[in-house]
């Protein structure tokens, strides 16, 4: 490095957002902002059923609309389209599959599924003409719950599978009924995790452009993995790659949900294809909320010592991930078993996770992948047990965590965790939430209603007495923690999840610095993060420094943004990409002044040599001799300068060890949440005071965008546990269709955030970095859960059936005082309540 | 019905408004809101769909000053009145103005696809409350949902915009 | 339903009525469009012709007539919550205007008029009317006639039609001795509420003399709780008062509401205690002892 000091270098400061001043001032475009001349729009007609055959497609209504161009059901596109290929198809994992297709043919699998499509000039006609259309349905029985989809004689929701299991994997390890034996308390909690979702507020775009030229398409669209999906299109219109372009334009949000197999991207294209002109589809909020994830239920039980050694770990995990689908939802499933126990040095586990389809909607990918259900089944788990063996939760995870000197660590489902101090990042968690004074508050909110120093059983307490004061019931303060191991920068054989990826640096004859790379932003800043590497390695200034994502056309070969890997794989690239250039820079800068290479540096943009201080070089200067001098001074270099590099990390390993096992991921970030809530007992309403957390993102590139990302994943993790839910009706209708129902958090519900960093560096990455991009969601959301439970300890229930809104936390107060009144009886032990 | 009422019915309609300050004279579709107008037909692109039921906020645009959702107001409602987008939030001088820079110094928006309505939203804030305490600042801007920043990085860009103003005079 | 509406702009009250009348069902009027605006764009209401009043002056301002608030049918959320009248004559409705969701865009555009006819179970500007005794004025072809709010929502069809247009709302001022209180519970602060309900309470030293009080959110229509709540009057608002009063609140929601705001079971028990809530902060506000 050229730099005298860390503080000249721009890794590690928070250097604004580049990309000038375009998003906030408008200008910035997203897809929906790009419309072309004689643009098309399309709309989608979708089953209200959840299982239905399919009599009768009648178009004719719909095609008699002034305006109409095209209509087509699921009959036609399945003879023009060829399936979705996977984005990772079970099959791979030893699982049943089956070909998807865009629309319907036959039969309707899930409510909302698409049936037929609607073209037309302008996208109300496109949305009054769908409704003309006319399906003749003979509705089937539907499967909506996972537990009924394995029973014996349920129906099967795949024609010719022999029943409704994607797979069942084990994750097992060691002797766990020796375990059990041993132990002195077996704590069993079930963790019923509900269906909520992403909700990026800008919903999906596509917008099909045919090039007539090629007989080809650009696509411009809201998509995290540009090159993958062109794969896939092409697969799907039967047509080579390469007549494909995908723009990704600026990215409203996409927290997994728009990574791709969604029938509407093949549909624009065959419809744009069809009709020779541009076809357009903006997804309304109502398609938005049908894409689920994370309905699954953990029946944990865990072996322990009396003082709270877990010695052994089973898991019986069913997941419900709606009826099947060309995304890569599923997989969430198979992670959370792969990734337990966390952070936990329990060896002897027998986890076995039944992905199981339904007649609901499917899942897509979520922050978090399937990792923050793990979250939430071990740190509820882990609370359950400290609560009804009166251990403190802080000291019983401390007692457990995979101690810091024991990395690289052999996980019992054969991953390799590369580094981490567990312990550390929770005492730093809760010095940063004021542990010792919400203790004190606790304690006094539990003095205030009469419940002992050491309230843990439900005693005489004046639960929800009708004090007349208006200004609210009395209330109980809990403190919750939990913490998240979130492996990322994952890898899977054999698909397009990829663990590397590419970046291309670009030093024009001007000097003006350009970085293009295969990963992609949803927004997250890791174009920033990306150019104060290179600015670092090049030695230029990282304003002047231009970033291209999202271009199949432009960019390397690249596989996006997913698993927080961006700025690990599309960063380190680049830093590799960028010394490759500053070599060629300084080689051809050294024969300019005439001194030795190894005295030249570089440093903002301006060159020296320590053999002779009084000359300088300026960057434009040598890089226009780096172009135009390729005969004399510049031979020793390989002109332009340019120079592509890929990043592969270390620690992957996907050639099975002796027991089968793989592991697909560099990097381990993880965190501790902690927070304090306040419980209105007489209506259940749980408020949230204050939230911390501390996490190991390995090394932070830049302080407030990291910040920002954990900030982000906090407040989905409250807003899941508080309120977001998506619920359905007995026939499996969808019953949340707008943000009436599907309700996040405001700015008012997510209260004051202090985190800290707690790093150590991952050492097979550059810089160790380790990812900060999808962490978060699952700690915070079970740091809030035991703090609700926390409340509740004095009247001893609990729920662990989630989400923790008010009514199901107000039904958990009613069981405490019903139990207490009959005969003021002590409690045993704290009664879960579903 | 009768010939003087039918002839107030009409298949279209001539909007005139001024939009960022300037005059703007449209035939428009009955129907049509004033999301759809000003994307569709001004090209002002910078006003978001986000839900159109008017719970997200992105479509925020400022009425004779005051903050209102877009998707949920019918373009031809809008007569004669003045309309400020997020394009028209810049200085006459074309520099960002004190809200735009805190937004952009304090990491106030990772997608930013929200950020035009939460701009707005601070903007009539600060006109109106020069030191909002952070409450005033949440409940601001209750009307505008932000999926990436947990709002802490807004509520702290609001904060500092409200300095640079005071500070302003 | 129309894929190709029309829209007229009336002039006065009575000429948007008589389009009303000649246009017939497919018309729909509009004034802020946060009620009409998200059915028509999701498709589910097709106008024909939209009617905009928004420029009617005769529906505009707040006034003093007739010993009543007259508030214009096309006064904003935000109107309402500033106007110095509404807070001194009208403080219950002045706050509860400033609960009503959406952020201040809702309250900037969103109308009393259109919030009334709306008659959406879950709004927050009813049930306080209600609590005020409040009465509309109804204006169609054949005039205009002055209804209480409270007959009106009685009606299945709410008794306004398609063809008349509901003009202003008229609330006698409370006195000064009186308390009040609006009490919202929400599930979180996006959320639409989950039970309300708004009092007006006078006492007689530390004796309720009278108590108006009137549920919201939590059945498909609001719940007058007055006359189940007699049994208050001429005694303190004590501890068993007010455990009574919460009883009889909640033991009057017969069929609770069961939706994403929450269970039936958790609906009518919430009745009780935002009742209750609404019933001891007005009485603290009358000067009584309790609060």
């Amino acid at each position: 490095m050229s730099h005298e000091g860390e503080q000249d270098r721009y890794v590690g400061r928070s250097v604004r957002n580049l990309g000038q001043d375009a998003f906030v001032s408008g200008v910035a475009k997203y897809t929906s902002d790009f419309q072309f001349p004689d643009q098309l729009h399309m709309h989608v007609v979708r089953s209200p059923h959840a299982h239905a055959r399919i009599r009768r497609v009648d178009l004719s209504g719909a095609r008699k609309v002034a305006g109409v161009v095209l209509a087509m059901e699921g009959q036609e596109a399945a003879q023009l389209l060829d399936p979705v290929p996977h984005y990772i198809d079970p099959v791979g994992f030893g699982g049943k599959t089956v070909p998807i297709r865009c629309l319907a043919v036959d039969k309707v699998w899930h409510y909302g599924q698409p049936v037929a499509v609607v073209v037309a000039e302008d996208k109300r006609t496109a949305r009054y003409a769908a409704s003309r259309v006319q399906v003749d349905y003979e509705p089937l029985p539907a499967v909506l719950d996972a537990a009924e989809a394995v029973q014996p004689g349920a129906p099967v929701v795949v024609p010719g599978w022999a029943d409704n299991s994607i797979m069942a994997l084990p994750f097992a390890n060691g002797d766990v009924a020796q375990a059990f034996e041993r132990a002195d308390r077996v704590v069993r909690t079930t963790v019923r995790i509900h269906r909520f979702s992403t909700q990026p507020i800008e919903t999906r775009v596509y917008n099909a452009v045919p090039d007539p030229e090629t007989h080809g398409l650009t696509f411009y669209g809201t998509s995290q993995n540009p090159h993958p999906l062109r794969h896939v299109l092409a697969r799907a219109l039967r047509i080579p790659e390469n007549l494909i372009r995908i723009i990704a334009p600026a990215v409203g949000g996409a927290f997994g949900m728009k990574m791709h197999g969604h029938p509407e991207e093949a549909l624009v294209c065959l419809l744009a294809l069809r009709t020779q002109k541009p076809v357009k589809w903006v997804e309304d909020r109502e398609e938005c909320l049908l894409i689920g994830a994370r309905e699954q239920v953990h029946e944990m039980e865990l072996a322990l010592t009396k003082d709270g050694e877990i010695l052994g770990l089973r898991d019986r995990a069913l997941a419900n991930t709606g009826a099947p689908s060309a995304c890569p939802g599923w997989g969430m499933a198979f992670l959370t078993g792969l990734t337990m126990p966390g952070p936990y040095k329990v060896q002897d586990i027998d986890v076995l996770m039944n992905i199981v389809v339904t007649n609901k909607p499917s899942w897509n990918a979520s922050r978090g992948y399937g990792k923050e259900a793990t979250a939430l089944a071990l740190e509820l788990a882990i609370d359950q047990a400290a609560r009804e063996m009166g251990l403190d939760p802080v000291e019983m995870r401390i007692r457990n965590f995979v101690p810091k000197d024991a990395f690289p660590y052999d996980s019992p489902t054969g991953l390799i965790y590369d580094s981490g101090d567990y312990a550390g990042a929770v005492r730093k968690a809760m010095e940063a939430l004021g542990y010792a004074e919400w203790r004190q508050r606790r304690e006094e909110s539990r003095q205030a209603l009469g419940f002992g120093a050491s309230a843990k059983v439900a005693g005489g307490g004046v639960v929800g007495a009708a004090a007349p004061g208006a200004a609210g019931g009395a209330k109980l303060i809990g403190i919750g923690l939990a913490y998240e191991l979130t492996p990322e920068g994952g890898a899977i054989p054999g698909t397009m999840v990829a663990g590397y990826d590419s970046s291309t640096v670009r030093v024009g004859p001007d000097g003006s610095v350009t970085l293009l790379t295969g990963v992609t932003t949803p927004g997250t800043g890791n174009p920033t993060g990306m150019a104060q590497i290179v600015a670092d390695e090049l030695g230029v200034e990282v304003e002047t420094i231009r970033v291209v994502q999202g271009d199949t056309t432009t960019c390397p070969y690249g596989f996006g943004n997913y698993s927080g890997r961006s700025t690990i794989v599309g960063g380190g690239a680049a830093a590799l990409a960028a010394r490759e250039v500053r070599e060629k820079i300084l080689t051809v800068a050294a024969a300019l002044l005439g001194v030795d290479k190894a005295t030249v540096t570089m440093d903002r943009g301006v060159i020296r040599s320590s053999a002779a201080p009084e000359k300088t070089l300026s960057l434009p200067e040598a890089a226009y001799a780096c172009y135009t001098r390729a005969y004399d001074i510049g031979l020793a270099i390989t002109p332009p300068l340019e120079a592509q590099a890929t990043f592969r990390p270390g620690l992957i390993r996907h050639s099975p060890d002796a027991k089968g096992r793989i592991n697909p991921y560099p990097s381990y970030s993880n965190a501790a949440y902690a927070t304090v809530c306040e419980v209105d007992l007489e209506t259940g309403q749980v408020k949230l005071l204050k939230f911390a957390a501390a996490h190991d993102c390995g090394k932070v590139i830049n302080p407030i965008l990291v910040e920002g990302q954990a900030c982000g994943a906090i407040s989905f993790g409250i807003g899941g546990m508080l309120n977001e839910e998506i619920r359905f009706d007995a026939n499996g209708k969808q019953l949340t269709g707008s943000f009436v129902d599907y309700v996040m958090p405001r700015a008012l519900d997510v209260p004051a955030i202090a985190v800290a960093h707690h790093d150590s560096p991952n050492p097979v990455t550059y810089l160790g970095l380790k990812g900060a991009g999808e962490a978060g969601v699952g700690g915070s959301a079970a740091a809030v859960v035991n703090a609700v439970n926390d409340a509740l300890l004095p009247l001893g229930v609990s729920i662990n059936d989630l989400p923790v809104t008010a009514p199901r936390v107000w039904a958990a107060i009613q069981a405490a005082k019903d139990a207490a009144r009959p005969a003021e009886r002590p409690a045993a032990a704290t009664r879960e309540v579903a | 019905m009768s010939a003087n009422l039918e002839e107030l019915v009409e298949d279209s309609v001539l909007l005139q408004c001024r939009v960022n300050g300037k005059a703007c004279e449209r035939e428009i579709q009955p129907g049509t809101s004033l999301l759809d107008f000003l994307r569709d037909e001004l090209r002002l692109t910078g006003t978001h769909m986000g839900c159109m039921t008017g719970h997200c906020g992105a479509c925020t645009v400022m009425l004779d000053g005051q903050v209102a959702k877009s998707c949920i107001t019918l373009a031809a409602t809008v007569q004669r009145r003045q309309i400020t987008t997020i394009e028209g939030l810049k200085g006459a001088d074309g520099k960002l103005s004190p809200v735009q820079q805190a937004f952009w110094d304090e990491a106030g928006f990772q997608c930013a696809f929200c950020a035009p309505g939460m701009l707005l939203a601070a903007t009539e804030l600060l006109r109106d409350n020069p030191d909002p305490s952070e409450d005033d600042i949440r409940r601001a801007i209750a009307g505008n949902l932000c999926r990436c920043t947990g709002y802490q990085s807004i509520v702290r860009a609001v904060k500092a915009a409200a300095r640079v103003q005071r500070s302003a005079g | 339903m129309s894929l190709h509406p029309q829209y007229a702009r009336p002039r006065s009250a009575a000429q948007a009525v008589a389009l009303l009348d000649g246009l017939g069902a497919g018309a729909m009027v509009i004034a802020g469009g946060q009620e009409l605006m998200p059915h028509v764009n999701y498709g589910r209401l097709m106008p024909a012709v939209y009617v905009d009043i928004g420029g009617l002056p005769e529906l505009r301002g707040i006034a003093e007539a007739d010993g009543a608030v007259a508030i214009g049918a096309l006064t904003v959320h935000r109107d309402v919550q500033s106007s110095e009248l509404v807070r001194a004559k009208l403080p219950l409705l002045a706050w509860a205007a400033g609960q009503v969701g959406g952020g201040w865009q809702v309250h900037n555009r969103g109308t009393i008029g259109g919030n009334l006819v709306s008659m959406h179970p879950l709004y927050d500007i009813v049930p306080p009317l209600l609590a005020l005794g409040a009465e509309v004025e109804i204006l169609s072809t054949a005039g205009t006639r002055r209804v209480a709010l409270s007959g009106l929502i009685a009606e299945t069809s709410h008794g306004l039609g398609t063809t008349t247009l509901l003009t202003r709302v008229l609330v006698r001022p409370t006195s000064p001795s009186t308390g009040w209180s609006y009490q919202k519970l929400k599930i979180t602060e996006g959320s639409y509420g989950s039970a309300n309900a708004a009092a007006v309470v006078a006492l007689d030293g530390n004796r309720v003399t009278a108590a108006r009080l009137v549920m919201g959110a939590v059945a498909e229509r609001p719940i007058d709780a007055s006359a189940a709540l007699k049994g208050l009057l001429g005694r303190p608002f004590d501890a068993r008062a007010a455990a009574e009063a919460e009883a009889a609140c909640a033991a009057l929601v017969v069929q609770p509401m069961d939706d994403q705001q929450g269970d039936a079971g958790w609906r009518r028990a919430m009745a009780g205690v935002v009742a209750r809530r609404a019933l001891a902060q007005a009485v603290a506000r009358a000067g009584g002892a309790a609060g």
